[in-house]
């Protein structure tokens, strides 16, 4: 083909068709090195999480095991606490002030507290009756789940060693009672291993946090959907601050601390006050992404640095949640209750996970789950037990507050559990039956008596008679950050048929929406210019150059 | 006769009894799981396993599979039998650290299999090994 062309050329057209040839390819690997620098560069949000992030420098000063407040005989989870406060005094007291210990929103009304220990209620195990169930106490960072009413347990958070304490006093008393030669041996052995255990203290780490929140609304992965035990040792594709092959980053790092309060949001408490950089402020939080990749993320230019103000990073970085084990999508307690000759029983389905129990009614599971989105300004709000609601409506418990109109709102990607609950007829208000214990529901399967016991710890009312109500339970999906060729493309939003953002309306949004005019005015315009240039051209056809000699 | 038969039958009986209760009671799965612990404890440091943590957790297996593995000892009334003589070699392979093994006696066998099998897969508390 190149001989055809080169033959139809006088000689020096020919010459200088090669010599370009020829330049080209000399060109072509400076070119390619040229744009492989341009895409090494990193974006200036990257580069500025690099520095504010860059070296992990362990600088513990105290080797734990050394020490002879630890090195004493254990017999109870109390005297391990008191020889931690024998040295950090003041540890109980700032931590009792936390929402970690108190279970409470500080800022919720007086008259109608929200949390765990209050009045808050949720569509998965309903409420903690005020810290009566027991079996939700356990997750409370007091000694062998007996709530406040405890010491502190600093291991549940700084061990860094998996250890049964209970079972180990246990064993020990057991043991150290006896006469028997083998029995003292084991119980020096119990012994020995409670103090490595008490000795092996550190900053908590994501098997610390992860104990209770990845296995929040009773197993793993149940309540979150970017919270589950696959973020104990995540891959990068998992979670790119977190994994383990990349920055590793343990949940500390960004839910940083003072005086043992850890930040982040909860109920109606956002997580930041406001948005800012630790370049604004070094002492900021580093709670938001912004605290580390600044508001503007992407390359100068980037299209997509003007979203920033109205889309959360999350929005489009964590495409989908529950990418590695399944979430709780369906929990339905009216079906709670059924018996199989005449006992309790249990069906397994997809994921190897209960679809059926008796005890807690049907249930439906997801995985590579894709976000809902909402208007979110960092605060959810939803009805407690003492609140009125209206059941010909889903009741939705816990909720995005933001508009497109609030400053401080921007769209975020959330996790939505949804299912049936128990509520009182007569009363318009939900439910908090007793659920775990000798008396609770999971044992005696009779909902009006677990109501009645249940609602007595919270010391409200119950008028005998109950139903159930659909509800919704979001939860803002803020881990799981994938990899940045794993981000949303433009068209997963902007276009018509199947938009993310589908429900978002109140506002234009190009590709998803249309003006019927706006699209008429630019259709006239393509096909005028086109027009246009055919005429044109026409012209100059017709003409043939004649102009020209002229 | 027919009283000598029925007498017969009813020590038969109250001897049974007695001496399922006696073996009940003899096995400490407390017992069994510092027991159980100290075998790879001691076969770590020795160096033929890996980690001292025990290779087969007790929910690893049902209560009847437990069972089954400890056959022998179940029905061994001898308690000072060395634990070599009441397992065979596939007890060993699944195992492993048989020296150690070997140092067990068929009482510490009985107190072992009490621990595995009070947390099997299908018992009221599952565990793992830690």
């Amino acid at each position: 083909m190149l001989q055809s062309i080169f033959r139809g050329l006088s000689g020096n057209r020919r010459h200088r068709v090669v010599a370009c040839l020829v330049a080209g390819v000399l060109l072509l690997p400076l070119t390619a090195a040229s744009s492989a620098t341009v895409s090494e560069k990193k974006e200036p949000g990257r580069q500025i999480a690099d520095m504010v992030t860059k070296q992990r420098y362990f600088w513990d000063t105290v080797d734990h095991s050394k020490l002879k407040e630890l090195q004493q005989v254990f017999t109870s989870g109390e005297q391990i606490t008191d020889a931690c406060l024998s040295c950090h005094t003041d540890a109980d007291q700032q931590l009792k002030k936390t929402f970690h210990w108190t279970w409470t929103d500080p800022n919720s009304p007086e008259k109608n507290r929200r949390g765990k220990a209050q009045y808050s209620v949720n569509n998965f195990c309903l409420s903690t009756n005020a810290m009566h169930d027991h079996h939700c106490s356990e997750c409370h960072i007091g000694w062998a789940g007996k709530g406040k009413a405890a010491a502190i347990d600093c291991l549940r958070c700084h061990g860094q060693k998996k250890f049964n304490f209970e079972e180990a006093f246990e064993d020990y008393e057991a043991f150290s009672t006896s006469g028997d030669e083998d029995d003292r041996e084991m119980a020096n052995e119990a012994q020995s291993e409670i103090q490595e255990a008490a000795q092996a203290v550190g900053r908590p780490t994501r098997r610390n946090c992860g104990s209770c929140h990845f296995s929040g609304g009773g197993g793993d992965g149940v309540k979150h959907g970017d919270l589950d035990s696959s973020m104990t040792t995540p891959h990068k594709s998992l979670d790119v601050h977190m994994g383990m092959d990349g920055q590793n980053f343990e949940c500390v790092r960004c839910h940083t601390t003072i005086r043992h309060n850890v930040a982040g949001r909860f109920y109606a408490t956002p997580a930041a006050s406001q948005r800012e950089s630790l370049i604004e402020n070094d002492l900021s939080q580093k709670i938001m992404c912004e605290s580390c990749h600044s508001a503007q993320p992407h390359k100068v230019g980037s299209k997509m640095n003007d979203h920033t103000d109205t889309v959360s990073c999350q929005t489009c970085h964590i495409p989908s949640v529950a990418r590695v084990l399944p979430v709780q999508m369906w929990w339905d307690w009216s079906k709670a209750g059924k018996m199989k000759d005449g006992k309790p029983y249990e069906v397994k389905g997809p994921y190897d996970r209960l679809t059926y129990a008796s005890t807690k009614g049907d249930t439906r599971w997801g995985k590579n789950v894709p976000p809902e989105y909402y208007w979110y300004s960092g605060s959810l709000s939803g009805p407690t037990l003492k609140d009125s609601i209206d059941p010909t409506q889903t009741i939705r418990l816990a909720w995005p507050v933001g508009s497109r109109k609030d400053k401080n709102a921007r769209i975020f990607p959330f996790h939505v559990h949804r299912g049936q609950q128990p509520y009182d007829i007569e009363r318009n208000k939900l439910l908090a039956p007793l659920l775990s214990g000798e008396n609770g529901f999971w044992t005696t399967f009779d909902w009006k008596d677990a109501i009645s016991r249940g609602q007595k710890f919270l010391d409200l009312p119950f008028s005998g008679k109950y139903g159930f109500v659909r509800t919704e339970y979001v939860f803002p999906s803020t881990h799981m950050v994938a990899p940045k060729d794993q981000a949303l493309a433009c068209a997963e939003c902007h276009t018509r048929p199947k938009s993310r953002l589908a429900n978002l309306t109140g506002f234009y949004m190009p590709g998803r929406d249309r003006i019927k005019v706006l699209d008429l005015a630019g259709w006239v315009l393509l096909f005028g210019s086109l027009c246009g240039v055919m005429l044109h051209g026409l012209g100059r056809f017709i003409s043939n150059g004649k102009g020209r000699k002229g | 006769m027919r009283k000598l038969i029925i007498l017969a039958i009813t020590v038969f009986f109250a001897f049974s009894s007695a001496g399922i209760c006696f073996a009940g009671a003899k096995a400490n799965a407390r017992k069994g799981k510092y027991t159980y612990r100290k075998v790879y404890k001691s076969c770590h440091k020795r160096g033929e396993v890996e980690s001292a943590t025990p290779l087969l957790s007790p929910d690893t297996k049902t209560m009847a599979q437990w069972d089954k593995v400890f056959d022998k000892v179940i029905n061994n009334k001898d308690e000072n039998k060395p634990a070599t003589e009441l397992v065979d070699d596939d007890f060993f392979e699944q195992f492993k650290c048989k020296e150690e093994w070997s140092k067990l006696t068929g009482k510490d066998m009985i107190n072992v299999h009490a621990y595995l099998r009070a947390h099997a897969a299908d018992s009221p508390s599952p565990a793992k090994c830690k």
